[in-house]
């Protein structure tokens, strides 16, 4: 049946088929231990037929039976090894597959960048990744090799029986001929609904993360019901799909199972009747009748599975998109390098990077245009960023200061111009080798499970304890880990939860200081803290920010006392005014005098 | 199974589950009988079949055969629509009960969100909502259906057996229980030597995959991305090495069945043939006792296979009915209070601790807010700012003092009435992955289109919207991540004043927002909700100038008070230094 479903995704998807190549070995060995085991299966069946005939026609005691018996008993043991060397030749070629497959999702995912994060679900892709791999299984350790044992045993089991009574070998043929056809017919039908199956499952996780992330929000609101609504339609949507899905597979196997039903009864039939007439003895028709059910179990076998692993196929296609796709748009690589693999990576030609502590950073006529936006967030921005100097970038927000940033970080990949680093694009550079030299504090930083120190070293693993501990100073965690009980060995919890808002911003800040790179991006650094901790900030860390070059988006004060430049947005472009006081130069006008009574 | 009255610890978690799921009993009571039927008629198929044969083979007269003939057409027919039948209704049963277990875990989480359970990561617990939830179909489809179903028939078959032939009965018998046995002793063993926690592996999986896709900006902008795509792969490679083992262990499983079907099939035949010379048994039967072992072992395979999988089932169940273990950490009274009229709030010698064995966060805090007063509240970060919208909000319990509306302690209150009373926004509101306009309307079910539209802008969301191509049906992304920031928190403010909400409770609503644009929100959202009672947090100096009066937090404690239209701060818009200046003050003074 395999072969004669071809068409685009059909039981045999040749995408998914590439990547079994790799443990194609073991897919081998689990075809011929199922061969192995036919074969046990025959000599099962003939001994059998033999026995009974001595017994029933031959008045034989077990005396002379014996060596049968224990013939008998050697075809059960081969087939059980059999058995058990086919389930580990199909786990082992299924676990490096799904292995290599997970990791490649992953790596995907988070090399598509922030900007193509933005825009996915993160419980499906999570679920993708997870349990939509895990589905495979079925798929490479259960479908594949029954596919090729379906093609192959009942040939086998034919030409046995074919030897031995041509007219069981006729029936056989002609009701198998038929099971292809359904499957066919039911194997696409079964294909589409289950890939709707899939998007509902894995919506269903997708709406399920997100209420655990909002709850707290639904529950201020009062809405805690409409999550709980939400869920039981997403519960109730993936059982309708997952009914009509299990129908056909079920319709399937009914219909291969009447077959084989009506072909064994009508075997059986008609090897009584030629028995009546003498025509045949009792231990072939014996050992045919234990065969024939056999002919059919492959496909049947065959047909189960190909249903059983319709969850993993739809999730593959899911995943393979991702993998294959490159049309996905896609912000930017994350390293940008060839190790990246397949998509936008591919195009660059990797150049050396100039070193960026002694070239000029330029924007080039840098546009953004996100999808779904009427204007472009930068049109044409020229910026030109010295060595060692100090910029702040101001502008209302959603002017594209924090775009700026990504931009400058090679997340976002401009629609038109470019990043100059020295004289090298940095399209044409790696970006891992840029991004080396570069220290970020995001307007929103993600924290990971474990430690306050755990979280500071992960921008630098190899810093000494003494440089912990003065980054810790730098950055005015001090107070805080001189607090806890058990100091940087605190655990953060997942996402940074048990910190306020402005310690985690502070945390931020010292993975930045942390690590000695020549160019520091700042995201309003300061959006969380009080003035009075922003001025101590600010001349705590003015020797770390010396010599090194600076831009920072900020609303207020920041970081940075003096600036050497400020650059405002507006309706993405840019105007530049002379060095000063940022607080005093912004065209946004000196602190206080726009007070909450300024007009619209 | 359904409306049992039990301590919900009186069974295994196995057993609890089946109890939030319950499943229609009628309906599984239902495809059991069908399955069990569809079995019997393979067993019945394969003995007929053989005696058919057997007694053709003796030649007898045509019509001695039609019935067994009749008998096999009739059992070929009838199990494949049987089984279909049985599949369709026990599947559909199990898929409810899911759902049930679904719902359940959720209804579990509610409650304990955010507080209780704070020490689980969140992709764990989708784990357990998925993968958990899924490997539970098991227990309904493949657990106790086919146990129910292989039991019937392998006692019926062995009865039918030991009816004809009483030793082949014995035989059969032995072979069933001990092939089975030794099955559930290997699965028994590899538990043993594996241990549990496949499930939590799985769960750590997930968590981990989540981290790695919402710190992948900062782990890729700090090139640490795929070093910590190893560590998320460890727990994979760990998987991995129990699915090989396992393998080795499933494989042996399925051999000794095979082999217990052998030593069934043999054992049968030399007992028979015994009986055939002794005369004790007609011959045809010969091949009859030796098939209906084969057909006996086909339905006991799964079952085989089910009392494998036990482990892992009770694992999954055991992580989800875990979660009702968890400390519930506020609990409404059982005779709530009427919720009172008045607005006035306030915390009263408040003690927060967020562990038991951690610090203040909350130190013996007290703030009074009367009806339709604005009330700012600033203090360094950490200070516990944020902290007294937790309790306020009833997120977290007070370890002492109390919590007040109007007069009434909060302990008194329903907490969903007291949050009917307070709109929030939270310092890093959580956006739906919807659009802009539904994330708004959240917070009051039925708002129209211009309700929501005028939030907006108050919440100074509305030139941007007009000049968005899909005004406010456009998407948020994840976490709001296709928003700036200051957009994002506009949409939480606008969100809180849709809620329409007597009290207002901000949390550094103006902190991602440049100088004019904070300005005119905080003039704005004083104008619309004039009237209201309202505590404002945060860092801006320039916001104090229009609030009635500022409190200073410091470690868990208010240390100063005033009122800005009183001091010096009013008239010239320089509320900033003197905020600072007061502050100063108050630091020094304590
Ligand atoms: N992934 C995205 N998809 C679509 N639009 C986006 C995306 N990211 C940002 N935008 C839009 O681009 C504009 C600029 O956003 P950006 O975050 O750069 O603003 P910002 O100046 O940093 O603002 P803020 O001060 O509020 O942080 C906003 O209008 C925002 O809605
Ligand atoms: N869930 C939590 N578990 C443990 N500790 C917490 C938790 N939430 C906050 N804390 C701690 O309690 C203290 C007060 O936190 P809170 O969030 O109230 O500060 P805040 O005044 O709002 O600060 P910020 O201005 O930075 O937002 C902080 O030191 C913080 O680390
Ligand atoms: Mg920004
Ligand atoms: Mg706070």
């Amino acid at each position: 049946m395999d072969r004669a479903v071809a068409p685009a995704r059909g039981p045999v998807d040749p995408r998914l088929i590439r990547r079994a190549a790799a443990t194609r070995h073991y897919l081998i060995g689990a075809v011929a231990v199922g061969l192995v085991g036919t074969a046990a299966l025959v000599a099962q069946a003939v001994l059998l037929g033999a026995i009974v005939q001595k017994v029933l026609i031959g008045h034989a005691g077990v005396a002379r039976t014996v060596p049968l018996l224990v013939g008998l008993a050697a075809a059960f043991a081969v087939r059980g090894l059999s058995a058990w060397a086919g389930e580990v030749a199909a786990h082992r070629t299924s676990s490096r597959v799904t292995s290599t497959l997970r990791r490649q999702l992953l790596a995907r995912a988070v090399g598509l960048g922030p900007s193509w994060l933005a825009g996915e679900r993160t419980g499906e892709l999570a679920t993708s990744a997870t349990q939509g791999i895990d589905a495979l299984d079925a798929y490479f350790a259960r479908y594949l090799p029954t596919a090729v044992l379906a093609a192959l045993t009942p040939v086998v089991l034919l030409a046995w029986i074919v030897a031995d009574d041509w007219f069981s070998a006729v029936i056989l043929v002609v009701t198998a001929a038929v099971i292809p056809l359904f499957m066919i017919l039911l194997g696409l039908e079964a294909t589409r609904s289950a890939s709707r199956q899939w998007e509902r499952l894995s919506g269903l996780a997708a709406t399920f993360y997100d209420l655990l992330q909002g709850l707290p929000t639904l529950r201020a609101f009062g809405r805690a019901d409409a999550g709980r609504a939400t869920l039981e339609r997403a519960n109730r949507e993936l059982r309708d799909e997952t009914m009509s899905t299990l129908k056909v597979a079920f319709l399937s196997s009914l219909a291969l199972e009447t077959l084989a039903s009506v072909g064994t009864a009508l075997v059986a039939l008609f090897l009584g009747l030629r028995l009546l007439n003498g025509t045949l003895d009792v231990g072939t028709a014996l050992a045919i009748l234990v065969l024939a059910p056999e002919v059919y179990l492959p496909l049947r076998r065959a047909g189960a599975e190909f249903h059983a692993s319709a969850e993993g196929r739809a999730a593959a296609e899911r995943i393979l998109d991702v993998l294959d796709d490159a049309d996905v748009k896609a912000g930017v690589m994350a390293g940008g390098d060839a190790a990246q693999g397949t998509g936008r990576g591919d195009r660059r030609h990797v150049r050396l990077l100039p070193d960026p502590a002694t070239s000029t950073v330029r924007l080039d006529q840098v546009t953004v245009r996100f999808p779904g936006r009427a204007v472009p967030v930068l049109d044409g921005v020229d910026l030109a960023l010295e060595p060692g100097a100090h910029v702040a970038v101001v502008g209302e927000s959603g002017s594209g200061k924090s775009t700026l940033l990504s931009v400058l970080l090679g997340f976002t990949e401009p629609d038109r111009g470019d990043v100059r680093v020295g004289g090298a694009r940095l399209a044409d550079c790696s970006l891992r080798d840029w991004r080396a030299g570069v220290a970020w504090v995001p307007q929103r930083p993600n924290l990971v499970r474990g430690t306050l120190e755990d979280n500071l070293r992960l921008s630098n693993p190899d810093a000494t304890d003494a440089e912990v501990v003065r980054a810790v100073e730098r950055c005015g965690l001090d107070g805080l880990v001189a607090r806890l009980a058990d100091g940087m060995t605190t655990p953060v919890g997942e996402g940074g939860l048990t910190l306020s808002a402005g310690e985690r911003q502070r945390i931020a800040l010292g993975r930045a200081v942390l690590r000695d790179v020549p160019v520091v991006l700042l995201d309003e650094p300061t959006a969380h803290l009080d003035t009075g901790r922003e001025d101590s900030l600010r001349e705590l860390l003015a020797p770390w920010l010396e010599g090194r070059t600076v831009v920072m988006a900020a609303h207020r004060g920041g970081l940075v006392g003096r600036v050497d430049r400020t650059v405002t947005l507006v309706s993405g472009q840019v105007v530049e005014t002379g060095p000063g006081e940022l607080d005093r130069v912004g065209p946004l006008g000196p602190s206080g005098t726009l007070g909450a009574r300024v007009p619209r | 199974m359904r409306g049992t009255v039990r301590p919900p610890h009186a069974h295994g978690p196995l057993r609890q589950v089946l109890r939030i799921g319950a499943p229609d009993l009628r309906r599984f009571l239902l495809g059991t009988a069908l399955g069990t039927a569809a079995a019997l008629c393979t067993v019945g198929l394969l003995a007929c079949s053989g005696a058919l044969i057997d007694k053709a083979a003796l030649r007898p007269p045509l019509y001695t055969l039609t019935l067994l003939m009749a008998a096999v057409q009739l059992l070929a027919l009838s199990r494949g629509p049987l089984r279909y039948a049985e599949r369709l209704v026990s599947h559909d049963a199990a898929l409810g009960a899911l759902g049930r277990v679904r719902l359940w875990l959720y209804d579990q989480v509610t409650p304990r969100s955010p507080a209780g359970v704070a020490g689980w990561r969140n992709g764990d617990l989708l784990a357990r909502a998925t993968a958990d939830v899924d490997l539970l179909q098991d227990v309904y489809l493949r657990g106790v259906a086919p146990l129910a179903t292989a039991l019937v028939t392998a006692v019926v078959t062995v009865g039918a057996v030991t009816l004809v032939l009483p030793t082949g009965g014995l035989v059969l018998g032995a072979c069933l229980v001990g092939g089975t046995a030794t099955a559930s002793a290997l699965a028994w063993l590899r538990r043993r030597r594996l241990g549990n926690g496949e499930g939590a592996l799985r769960g750590a999986l997930a968590a981990d995959v989540v981290e790695l896709l919402v710190a992948a900006p900062d782990l890729v902008a700090m090139g640490r991305d795929e070093e910590y795509l190893e560590r998320v792969l460890a727990s994979d490679a760990e998987l991995e090495r129990r699915a090989r083992r396992r393998s080795w262990s499933d494989g042996a499983v399925a051999a000794v069945v095979v082999f217990a079907t052998g030593a069934a099939v043999v054992g049968t035949l030399v007992t028979a043939t015994d009986a055939i010379a002794a005369h004790h048994l007609p011959s045809f039967m010969i091949a009859v006792l030796p098939l209906a072992a084969l057909g006996a072992f086909e339905v006991v395979l799964p079952a085989a296979d089910a009392v494998s999988r036990l482990a892992d089932h009770t694992e999954a169940a055991g992580r989800l009915v875990s979660v009702a273990d968890l400390d519930v950490p506020v609990v409404d009274p059982a005779d709530a209070a009427p919720l009172p009229d008045g607005t006035r709030i306030g915390l009263e010698a408040a003690v927060l601790r967020y562990q038991s064995d951690g610090p203040r966060a909350l130190d013996g805090l007290d703030l009074d807010v009367a009806p339709g007063r604005r009330v700012a509240v600033v203090g360094p970060s950490g200070a516990g700012k944020s902290s007294i919208v937790n309790v306020l909000l009833r997120f977290w319990g007070l370890e002492s003092g109390s919590a007040l509306l109007d007069g009434m302690s909060l302990d008194q209150l329903r907490q969903d009435d007291v949050r009917t009373r307070i709109g929030w926004v939270g310092q890093d509101a959580h956006l739906f992955p919807t659009t802009i306009g539904g994330n708004i309307a959240v917070a009051r079910p039925g708002a129209t289109p211009d309700d929501v539209a005028a939030a907006a802008s108050d919440a100074q969301l509305g030139p941007w919207i007009d000049s968005l191509p899909l005004g406010l049906d456009t998407p948020v992304g994840e976490r709001g991540a296709q928003l700036s920031g200051g957009q994002r928190q506009r949409v939480a403010l606008a969100r809180a004043l849709l809620a329409g909400a007597p009290v207002l409770v901000l949390d550094e609503p103006t902190s991602g927002l440049d100088r004019p644009t904070a300005a005119r929100l905080v003039h704005d959202v004083l104008a619309a909700t004039e009237g209201s009672t309202l505590v404002l947090i945060t860092h801006r100096d320039e916001d104090l100038v229009d609030v009635d009066e500022v409190v200073v937090v410091d470690d868990g404690r208010v240390v100063g008070r005033y009122s800005p239209g009183a001091g010096d701060g009013t008239g010239d818009g320089d509320g900033g230094s003197s905020a600072t200046a007061a502050r100063r003050e108050a630091r020094a003074a304590t």
